[in-house]
């Protein structure tokens, strides 16, 4: 895989003797090009972003530098010397260490067994000592000020965003060269920490490779960054004198508009879809709403005001304490999701975890979509292969999914396709209701808009939707309506241009709606989480 | 260290492993890992008691542990699989071939107890080699890869002896089912040293680690362990205790039997789950395999005692491990809300 005859780097190695270069990387899998032609280079003491759409080359090329994944040609060097681990044990023993988007912590040991994997037994005794680990575990939390999370606590017991932080903490430990970050905050309330801990790296010399969809946040802490897109890196742009619409360009090939939907009557007369009074258990505190047809009701809250217990209950997956649930004005008692879809017009949910909740990775994407509907898709019980891609093709021109993919497994394609296989389901069940709980959750900026576009075209035709998103931008394009959601309970509610991100992140901390906003708008996407901080 | 008071009843879950974020009960922890299992076999244990007042005679007890042994090292390898989120059915092959071995070819004398020893670990410890290169390095299923080394030793087993019959050296038969010192049963014994060692293993990195893959394999591997070694070493430490459980099975059946290790396979899966041992991995321990072990073996005594026929004893068992596994759910579905 070394191909260095030619390439003039000979006379640039002292130059650049501590930095990270991958030059003509490419893999492909079979037929599928995953990576056709990557060059990158990672200055050390310097945050480097890499930025594309889902599906651009992102995770492979990260894959490749953390040697999960060998590269089919292409030549990378670090500090000079060639680099081509074969395994992520090489990768570490070179200091390249990745804090990965899926996490890779082991459920069921602690925080200090985490973070000392694999080897937790000192030098000299092949028995661990238990207190020993313990205590350097504790040393570990402190120099990244963790120091509220215990050392002994099972990684399966501690929050999302403590797993994300401790997944961060362990690659900034084990990076002594080259440190990559991949969607480190999808899962953190604020981004104060992490740029700590990344300047503490810098500090260090550590080259710092940084990959995320939050476009304010790498301008924040990123000084250039490469764009990736259909497996090819476009360029390297500095990011002080790139704009916004220059990069989603180079991203997605196109300009990207940002459109309000226009505000509509909504017919208040019409007895509500969805309506809730007085809704209890799984952190809500006496939560009502209604939801009429044609309607689109955004829900923003920071992470653990209840959402998600709204969200789980309205779709049938925990029972709730108390408080009624009436579905086209009927009450509805319903005790798992298969009967939320069959009650009344339907109610559809998509899950927030796409892996655990959403796909089943090895059908193929056309299975996964038409899977609330199998019964209608076969003849006489017997589904054929093709049936099921016609029945898929509707839904998944609806969320502008490709129907080339529609073939494959779905735990092969992109995350972002795979989210529209998801949207295409839940729109697919023919329920009038969709409950979307962060739709948009890491994917990128091409498939947003066609998952905005699907939600409009849906509410269009009369369905209603209830989404939570943990970006405002996204709930002031999208919603007609929006709850407030703080501490268990509706905080606020905003009506059309009321729905502004300012006026947001003041409910959203609970503040009181007639004092000024908190804070000014941030110019760019203000991820929900960004304000969390203040919230503590 | 607060995990003495624990460590032994709660081998099922090293404390190491299982500590929660809020500092959990002592009393509460019992429950959680051997704890259980070891309740119910002291309950059994005064039921036995009770209908036979010899119970507690040290000879008794010997043969109580003498008929435990063979399953209880057969559970205690298979845990290792079931931990690593493996099935392993080589388990009835290896101590088939190791009992119709040591029949066949009878080594008299502690010296040839000794190497009769080595040759059942080096037995076992081959076909979990071979195992251990099939699951690990060509990511074959553990149970169809195990299945087929199953099919192959009994094979090899009918090969060498075609009907039940030979005869285990006498030093092997008298010795391994004797008592030392006419108290300690040496069956006994060699579980103990069993147990002894994984409470060490647990302790290792290979111990962490199989923990670790058996939870979250891709996790783990992205967490540097060297997920292939370390299901390699499981199979081949499962197949020298298979290896272990064939001699003491031979020591106490005297006889050679090409099928003697067909009953302990779905036995030994039995005392895994009756252990609280996942079968999805990554949870439970092998000390708690051990008790689950015992307790079918001494479940078998009562019922006899009982004068229940032996043909319900299947029933009984069976019964038992339901139980078991429903309460052992529930106990931990408490604790999680807790």
């Amino acid at each position: 895989m070394t191909d260095a005859t030619g390439r003039p780097d000979t006379g640039e190695r002292h130059l650049s003797s501590r930095e990270m270069r991958a030059a003509g990387v490419s893999k492909s899998y079979g037929a599928t090009v995953a990576l056709e032609h990557a060059d990158i280079a990672l200055k050390a003491g310097e945050v480097h972003a890499l930025l594309g759409e889902n599906g651009a080359g992102k995770s492979t090329l990260v894959r490749i530098f953390t040697g999960a994944v060998i590269p089919d040609r292409g030549e990378m060097r670090l500090h000079g010397e060639i680099y081509a681990p074969r395994s992520i044990i090489e990768a570490r023993k070179r200091e390249v260490a990745t804090a990965f988007q899926e996490l890779s912590l082991v459920p069921n040991l602690s925080v200090a067994q985490n973070f000392l994997l694999p080897a937790l037994a000192g030098r000299g005794s092949p028995l661990i000592s238990h207190r020993h680990v313990l205590a350097r575990g504790a040393e570990i939390l402190e120099r990244h000020g963790l120091t509220r999370i215990d050392p002994a606590a099972r990684i399966g017991d501690l929050p999302l965003a403590e797993r994300q932080r401790i997944e961060i903490a362990r690659a900034i430990e084990n990076a002594g060269r080259v440190l990559i970050l991949d969607e480190p905050t999808a899962s953190l309330a604020e981004t104060d920490w992490l740029f700590e801990q990344i300047g503490k790296a810098r500090a260090r010399g550590v080259a710092i490779l940084y990959i995320s969809h939050r476009l304010a946040e790498v301008r924040e802490i990123c000084s250039s960054a490469t764009v990736l897109r259909n497996g090819r890196s476009i360029g390297t742009v500095g990011l002080a004198s790139a704009s916004d619409g220059d990069i989603f360009e180079m991203m997605v090939g196109h300009r990207v508009e940002h459109a309000r939907r226009p505000a509509r009557a909504v017919d208040a007369a019409r007895t509500p879809r969805l309506a809730v009074e007085n809704l209890a258990g799984h952190g809500l505190r006496g939560v009502s709403l209604h939801l009429g047809a044609g309607e689109i009701l955004g829900v923003a809250a920071l992470e653990g005001q209840g959402q998600r217990g709204l969200f789980r209950l309205l779709a049938g997956l925990e029972t709730p304490a108390g408080g009624v649930i009436r579905v086209d004005g009927k009450l509805a008692a319903y005790r798992n999701p298969r009967a939320a879809l069959r009650c009344g017009s339907g109610i559809s949910y998509l899950p927030e975890e796409r892996k655990t909740e959403g796909i089943l990775a090895g059908l193929s994407a056309a299975t996964n979509v038409v899977l609330p509907l199998l019964p209608r898709v076969g003849r006489a019980g017997f589904i054929g292969r093709r049936d099921e891609e016609k029945a898929a093709q509707p839904s998944a021109d609806q969320v502008a999914l490709n129907p080339r993919y529609l073939g494959f497994a779905i735990g092969d394609l992109s995350g972002g396709n795979q989210q529209k296989a998801l949207m295409a389901r839940t729109l697919a069940t023919g329920a009038r209701t969709l409950l979307l709980f962060d739709p948009t959750r890491g994917v990128d900026v091409g498939t947003k808009e066609s998952i905005y576009a699907a939600i409009r075209a849906f509410a269009e035709r009369g369905g209603s939707v209830l989404f939570y998103s943990s970006e405002l931008p996204e709930i002031v394009q999208l919603a007609d309506r929006c709850l407030v959601l703080y501490g268990g309970q509706v905080f606020r509610e905003l009506q059309g241009d009321d729905i502004a991100e300012q006026t947001l992140v003041a409910a959203m901390i609970g503040h009181d709606p007639c004092a000024p906003a908190a804070r000014a708008p941030a110019p760019f996407a203000t991820p929900a989480h960004a304000v969390a901080e203040n919230a503590r | 260290m607060s995990d003495i008071a624990t460590a032994g009843a709660s081998g099922s879950a090293p404390s190491a492993v299982r500590s929660g974020s809020a500092p959990r009960h002592r009393l509460w922890r019992l429950t959680q890992g051997a704890g259980l299992i070891l309740g119910l076999y002291v309950l059994l244990y005064a039921l036995y008691a009770y209908q036979q007042p010899r119970a507690l005679d040290s000879y008794a007890i010997a043969a109580l542990m003498n008929n435990t042994a063979p399953l209880a090292l057969a559970a205690a390898g298979q845990t290792l699989v079931v931990l690593s989120r493996g099935f392993d059915l080589s388990i009835a092959g290896v101590i088939s071939l190791t009992n119709v071995v040591l029949a066949v070819y009878p080594l008299e004398g502690p010296g040839g107890a000794l190497l009769s020893l080595l040759v059942c670990l080096a037995i076992g410890g081959a076909v979990g080699a071979v195992n251990g290169w099939l699951v690990a390095y060509l990511r074959l299923q553990s149970i169809a890869a195990t299945l087929a080394t199953m099919i192959i030793c009994q094979g090899i087993a009918l090969v060498i002896l075609n009907a039940p019959g030979g005869a285990v050296s006498d030093w092997i038969a008298d010795e391994l089912t004797g008592r030392l010192w006419g108290v300690v049963p040496v069956s006994g014994l060699v579980v103990a040293v069993v147990i002894g060692l994984w409470l060490l293993v647990r302790r290792t990195d290979y111990g962490i680690a199989l923990y670790a893959i058996g939870a979250d394999e891709p996790a783990a591997a992205l967490s540097g362990v060297n997920v292939r070694r370390t299901r390699f070493l499981t199979f081949v430490a499962a197949g020298m205790l298979y290896g272990l459980a064939g001699l003491m099975l031979s020591a106490q059946t005297a006889t050679g039997n090409p099928n003697s290790g067909t009953p302990l396979l779905l036995l030994s899966f039995a005392a895994v789950a009756l252990g609280g041992t996942s079968l999805s991995g990554g949870r439970g321990g092998l000390f708690a395999s051990v008790m689950g072990a015992a307790t079918l073996t001494l479940l078998q005594k009562v019922l006899f005692s009982s004068g229940v026929s032996s043909f319900y004893t299947g029933l009984f068992q069976g019964v038992v491990l339901i139980v078991a596994v429903v309460f052992s759910g529930l106990l931990t579905r408490i604790g999680e809300r807790k």
